[in-house]
C-alpha cells in the first residue's frame, strides 16, 4: 500500500473510531503547470503543487465535509469535523454513501505530463501554426495547461481507489485585426494525441475569415455552431441534467423525465473517458465512472445522480458525485450523418458562430438567456459565407435551442475553454434552426 | 503562517541573483454551508494554507506555490519560478513601476467575532430567512441559500524592502429563490457581503429583502405587462446603475485588458492606445464620474493594501464624462509609463495577482429619486436587474429589468416584465442628464483569470437618469 492510500485509510479509521457513521477521505497529489501568453510572447509561467485530503462525513444524517492541507494536524482536523457534524443539522434527504466493492478501469494516464520539459514550445507552435494561416503580423494570446495528478480514495464504506488523471490543454485567440478574431483549443489527457499547431491553425482560419466585420443585423436565423460554441451549449445542457439543478429549480428539465426534449437525432451522453481532460475511473463516492445516457433520441432519459440524489429519485447513481453533489463530467453528442460542408449546403441565409462568452439566464427553469457569439461570426448565404459580422447576441431559450437542432455533423472535436465551455466535452458542429439575434440600439 | 519559510524564500531568491522576488503566504480559515429548500445540505470547514513566489529574471516572469511549509519546499518553488522565468525568452521585458518598501501590518476588527458564533447559530440564521419567506404569502417554489466565511491572513515580503502582514474576515452569502404563480414561474437571487464580523447579518435584513424579491416576482407574474418597444426615457435604480458602472466602466478600464494580458479570456477592451477611446476621450456626460475605491471601511471588496504591497486609494475611472484614469498593478503601470494605483488582488497564494476592481460605483449627485421621475413624461423605472451581459470589449451591454415600473407623466404605474435596454457603452453614459443623491451598494463576485479568480467586490452608485433610451 502507498503511503498516500495508508494515509488516506487512517483518516477514515480515525473518523469512524471517533463515532462517524460514514466517511470517505479522497487525497489528490496535484502538480499544476500554467503558462500565460499574450502579444506572441510568454506573460508567465505559473507553477502549483496541491497535496490535499477532501473528507466527506457523515453522522446520524448530517453531512459535513474538510479540506485537510495540513498533514501534522489530521487528528486534530478530524476531530473538529466530527464535532461540526453534532452540532450541525440533519438532512432527511441525505441517502448515505455508495456501498461496495467496486473495479475499475486502469488508467491511462500519460506519465510524461507529470513533468513536461519545455511546454513553452508548445506555445510557440501553436503560435507559428496561426501565423502560417493568417501572415505575421497576428497578434495572440492564450494559455497552456498541465495537470498530473495521483488521486487515492478510501470510503467507509466499501470503495478503495487509485487513479491518475492527466490533461493537457492549449487555447489560443488571434487577432488578425483589432476587431478581427478566431480561437482555437486542443484538448487531451495525453501528450500523444495532443497537436498543438491544430489550436493555432483553427484560430488562425477564423481570424483570416473574421476580417473587415461589419454590424450585424437583428432578426430569426438559421445558425451554425461550430465544436467550440457547441461546446458552451453542451455545457448549458449537461450542467441542468445534474439532479442537484433540477431539485433547486435551475434546470429546464425539471418535472421532463420520460418526455421529449429535442429532436429524434439528438443523444447527449456523459462519461468521464480516457481521452477527455475531465479523465477519471471513480467519482467522489467512490463509484466507478460510466456513460449515462441522459437524452435518448432526444427523449429525457435520466438525471445526473449521486447515491443521495438517486434515492430521491428512486434510482440508481450515475456515478456523477462531487464532493456534496452531482456534476456532469465530459458531455458528449452523438455525431450525425453530415460533413461540416453538408451542413453549409442547407443554410440559404444564416449565421456561422465560432465561439460565445458571458451566458447569462433570467430564468433557469423556464431556459431564457442571452449569450455574446465572439472571434468569428459569419453571414452565410447560398450556403458560402458572404460576410464577416460583428456586436451580436444570441437572445434566446435553452430548451428551444434544444428543440430545434436540425443537423449534426460526424466530425467532432473534444473542447474545453475558460469558464463558458466546462466541462469538458466531444462536440459536433450544428444546425439550430430559428435562432434570435439581437444587437444594440 | 511561519515567516521565517518565507523570509527564507525571498532571500534565497536574492542569492540567486533575481532582478526582482516576492513571497506571499495566505492562511485561509474557511467555512461555507449550503441549504436548499431550508435543510442544510452540508457544511464544510477547513483551513488552507499555503505560500507562493513571483519571481522576474531576464525580464520574464515566473511563478510557483505550494501548500508544504518546509524550507526545501521553499527553495524547490524558487527553483521552478527562477527556470519559468528564465524561459520565457521575452523580446520586451518586464519590468515594474516603481515603489518604495513599506512595513505595516494592517486589518479589519470583527464587532461580532466570527469565531465567537457557533455553528447552529450561524445554520439557523439562514433558516430563518427561508422561515420567513415560507409565510410571507408568496409561494415559493424553492430556494437555495450558501454562506462562505473566510478569515484570510497573509504575510507579504518582497526584495525591495517591504513587509506587511494583515488580517480580513469576510463573510458572504448567496440566496437563490423560485417564484411560482398562475403556472409561471420567476427566478431571483441577492448577493451580501461584508469585510469585518457577524454583525454583518444586522445590516444586511435578508428576510425583508427576500420577502421583498418575492412579492416583486409575484407582481411580475401577476400584473407584469410587457413595455412597448420604443425610445423613451429610462431611471436606473442603485443596483442597475452599478452593475453598469462594474461593467462598461471598471472592466474597460483595467490595464491589463488594455495592454492585451487578458485578450484570450476576459478579452480586451474597446479602449486602447491609437484607438477612438483613451485618456481624455468623451464617454459619458459631464454628470458621470465612476470611482473604485478599495478604501471604504467594511466593503466587501476593501483593502488597505494591495498584493503587490501598494497602498490603496480612490481611483477615478470616469472623471465628469472622460475617461481618467486606468486600474494599474506593477506591471501595466511600468508598461504605460505611470505608477501602480493598487489594483493587484489575488484570491489565494495559488493564483498571480492580477489588475482587478474593488468597489466601483458613481458618485452621487444632488436630487432625490422622486425628483429624477418627476421630470419624465413617459419612461421605465428599472430598480434591479435579472439576466445581464456585456461583450469582451465592454461596448454591447445589455440589462433585464427584474422589478421596474412604468413612469407616466411622472408617476410610477404598474410593474413592467423584463423590459431590456441593449445599448453601447458611449450611449449608455451619454444618456445620463440626472443623477441623485441616495448611494446604494451590491456585494458582488467579480470573475476573471485563468484559472478563474472570483474576487469580492461592491457595485453601487445613486439614481440615474437616461433620457431617449431605446427599451424593449
Amino acid at each position: 500500500m502507498s503511503d498516500a492510500l495508508g494515509k488516506t485509510e487512517e483518516i477514515v479509521k480515525k473518523a469512524k473510531a471517533l463515532g462517524a457513521d460514514e466517511v470517505i477521505a479522497k487525497t489528490t497529489l496535484g502538480k499544476y503547470r500554467q503558462i500565460r501568453f499574450s502579444n506572441n510572447q510568454i506573460d508567465t509561467t505559473v507553477a502549483w503543487n496541491d497535496y490535499v485530503t477532501d473528507v466527506a462525513l457523515a453522522w446520524k444524517k448530517r453531512l459535513v465535509a474538510t479540506q485537510i492541507r495540513n498533514f501534522q494536524k489530521v487528528d486534530a482536523n478530524i476531530k473538529k469535523l466530527f464535532e461540526l457534524a453534532k452540532v450541525s443539522m440533519e438532512n432527511p434527504m441525505f441517502g448515505g454513501f455508495a456501498k461496495g466493492s467496486f473495479k475499475y478501469a486502469k488508467s491511462k494516464a500519460d506519465e510524461k505530463l507529470r513533468d513536461l520539459q519545455n511546454p513553452a514550445d508548445y506555445v510557440f507552435e501553436a503560435i507559428e501554426a496561426a501565423k502560417k494561416e493568417v501572415g505575421s503580423e497576428i497578434d495572440s494570446g492564450g494559455i497552456l495547461f498541465t495537470k498530473f495528478e495521483d488521486v487515492y480514495l478510501v470510503s467507509s464504506e466499501g470503495p478503495v481507489g487509485f487513479d491518475k488523471r492527466s490533461a493537457i490543454e492549449l487555447s489560443i485567440r488571434v487577432f488578425s485585426e483589432r476587431e478581427a478574431s478566431g480561437h482555437g483549443v486542443e484538448c487531451s489527457s495525453t501528450l500523444n494525441n495532443f497537436d498543438p499547431a491544430k489550436a493555432g491553425e483553427r484560430a488562425g482560419e477564423i481570424a483570416k475569415l473574421a476580417k473587415n466585420p461589419k454590424i450585424g443585423e437583428e432578426g430569426v436565423y438559421d445558425v451554425i455552431f461550430n465544436p467550440l460554441i457547441c461546446g458552451s451549449l453542451l455545457a448549458v445542457w449537461g450542467s441542468m441534467a445534474s439532479a442537484f439543478s433540477v431539485m433547486v429549480q435551475m434546470s429546464i428539465f425539471v418535472n421532463k423525465l420520460g418526455q421529449k426534449v429535442a429532436p429524434e437525432n439528438v443523444t447527449l451522453k456523459d462519461s468521464a473517458p480516457s481521452y477527455s481532460l475531465a479523465n477519471c475511473v471513480f467519482d467522489d463516492e467512490g463509484v466507478p465512472t460510466r456513460e449515462t445516457l441522459f437524452i435518448d433520441h432526444g427523449v429525457l432519459k435520466t438525471y445526473l445522480h449521486n447515491t443521495s440524489t438517486a434515492k430521491m429519485f428512486k434510482t440508481e447513481t450515475t456515478g456523477n458525485a462531487g464532493l456534496v453533489f452531482p456534476h456532469p463530467w465530459n458531455i458528449e453528442m452523438d455525431p450525425g450523418d453530415m460533413s461540416r460542408e453538408e451542413i453549409f449546403k442547407e443554410v440559404k441565409k444564416g449565421l456561422y458562430l465560432t465561439n460565445t462568452w458571458y451566458t447569462r439566464f433570467q430564468n433557469r427553469a423556464k431556459g431564457d438567456f442571452s449569450t455574446i457569439p465572439r472571434d468569428g461570426i459569419f453571414l452565410i448565404e447560398n450556403g458560402k459565407i458572404t460576410q464577416s459580422l460583428k456586436d451580436l447576441r444570441i437572445s434566446d431559450n435553452a430548451l428551444s435551442l434544444l428543440g430545434n437542432i436540425a443537423y449534426i455533423s460526424k466530425e467532432r472535436q473534444h473542447v474545453h475553454w475558460w469558464g463558458e465551455a466546462e466541462p469538458p466535452s466531444l462536440a459536433p458542429y450544428i444546425l439550430i434552426k430559428n435562432v434570435h439575434i439581437t444587437k444594440s440600439k | 503562517m511561519d515567516e521565517d519559510i518565507i523570509n527564507f524564500a525571498v532571500d534565497y531568491a536574492r542569492s540567486k541573483g533575481v532582478e526582482y522576488v516576492e513571497a506571499r503566504a495566505q492562511s485561509q480559515v474557511q467555512e461555507q454551508f449550503m441549504l436548499r429548500n431550508g435543510i442544510l445540505e452540508a457544511y464544510l470547514s477547513a483551513v488552507d494554507s499555503g505560500f507562493c513566489v513571483r519571481i522576474i529574471a531576464d525580464g520574464g516572469i515566473g511563478f510557483a506555490s505550494t501548500n508544504k511549509w518546509t524550507k526545501m519546499e521553499a527553495k524547490e518553488i524558487v527553483d521552478l519560478a527562477l527556470k519559468y522565468a528564465k524561459a520565457a525568452n521575452r523580446k520586451d521585458k518586464i519590468k515594474f513601476a516603481e515603489e518604495k518598501g513599506i512595513e505595516t501590518k494592517w486589518g479589519v476588527d470583527q464587532k461580532q467575532k466570527m469565531e465567537d458564533i457557533s455553528p447552529e447559530e450561524k445554520i439557523s440564521k439562514f433558516i430563518e430567512v427561508n422561515k420567513s419567506l415560507s409565510s410571507c404569502g408568496v409561494k415559493i417554489a424553492a430556494t437555495m441559500t450558501s454562506c462562505s466565511i473566510d478569515l484570510t491572513s497573509k504575510y507579504y515580503v518582497n526584495s525591495e524592502g517591504s513587509r506587511i502582514s494583515s488580517f480580513v474576515p469576510k463573510i458572504g452569502a448567496f440566496i437563490f429563490i423560485t417564484v411560482s404563480e398562475q403556472g409561471k414561474m420567476e427566478q431571483a437571487y441577492e448577493q451580501f457581503g461584508y469585510s469585518g464580523g457577524w454583525e454583518a447579518l444586522r445590516e444586511w435584513k435578508m428576510s425583508e429583502k427576500m420577502i421583498h424579491n418575492a412579492k416583486i416576482l409575484r407582481d411580475v407574474i401577476t400584473k407584469g405587462k410587457a413595455v412597448k418597444p420604443g425610445t423613451m426615457d429610462l431611471v436606473c435604480g442603485p443596483e442597475v446603475t452599478g452593475i453598469a458602472a462594474h461593467e462598461s466602466c471598471g472592466h474597460p478600464m483595467e490595464a491589463d485588458r488594455i495592454l492585451g494580458r487578458e485578450m484570450s479570456q476576459a478579452g480586451r477592451s474597446f479602449i486602447y492606445k491609437g484607438g477612438p477611446y483613451w485618456i481624455g476621450t468623451r464617454i459619458g456626460s459631464d454628470l458621470v464620474t465612476i470611482v473604485d475605491d478599495p478604501t471604504i471601511e467594511h466593503s466587501y471588496g476593501y483593502y488597505a493594501y494591495d498584493d503587490e504591497g501598494v497602498k490603496a486609494r480612490r481611483r477615478y475611472l470616469y472623471k465628469n464624462g472622460l475617461i481618467n484614469e486606468f486600474l494599474h498593478n506593477r506591471e501595466s503601470a511600468a508598461k504605460l509609463g505611470t505608477r501602480s494605483n493598487a489594483s493587484s488582488r489575488s484570491v489565494n497564494y495559488d493564483r498571480e495577482a492580477i489588475v482587478r476592481m474593488a468597489n466601483t460605483f458613481v458618485l452621487p449627485g444632488s436630487m432625490t429619486e422622486e425628483e429624477l421621475i418627476k421630470d419624465i413624461e413617459y419612461g421605465i423605472y428599472m430598480k434591479s436587474f435579472t439576466e445581464w451581459n456585456i461583450d469582451d470589449k465592454r461596448f454591447n451591454q445589455r440589462y433585464v429589468g427584474r422589478e421596474s415600473y412604468l413612469i407616466e407623466n411622472g408617476e410610477l404605474k404598474h410593474p413592467v416584465a423584463r423590459p431590456i435596454i441593449e445599448t453601447t457603452t458611449p450611449k449608455f453614459w451619454s444618456a445620463v442628464d440626472a443623477v441623485s443623491k441616495n448611494v446604494e451598494f451590491d456585494a458582488a463576485t467579480c470573475g476573471k483569470g485563468d484559472p478563474a479568480q472570483g474576487v469580492p467586490v461592491y457595485t453601487g452608485g445613486p439614481s440615474i437618469r437616461l433620457r431617449g433610451v431605446y427599451i424593449k
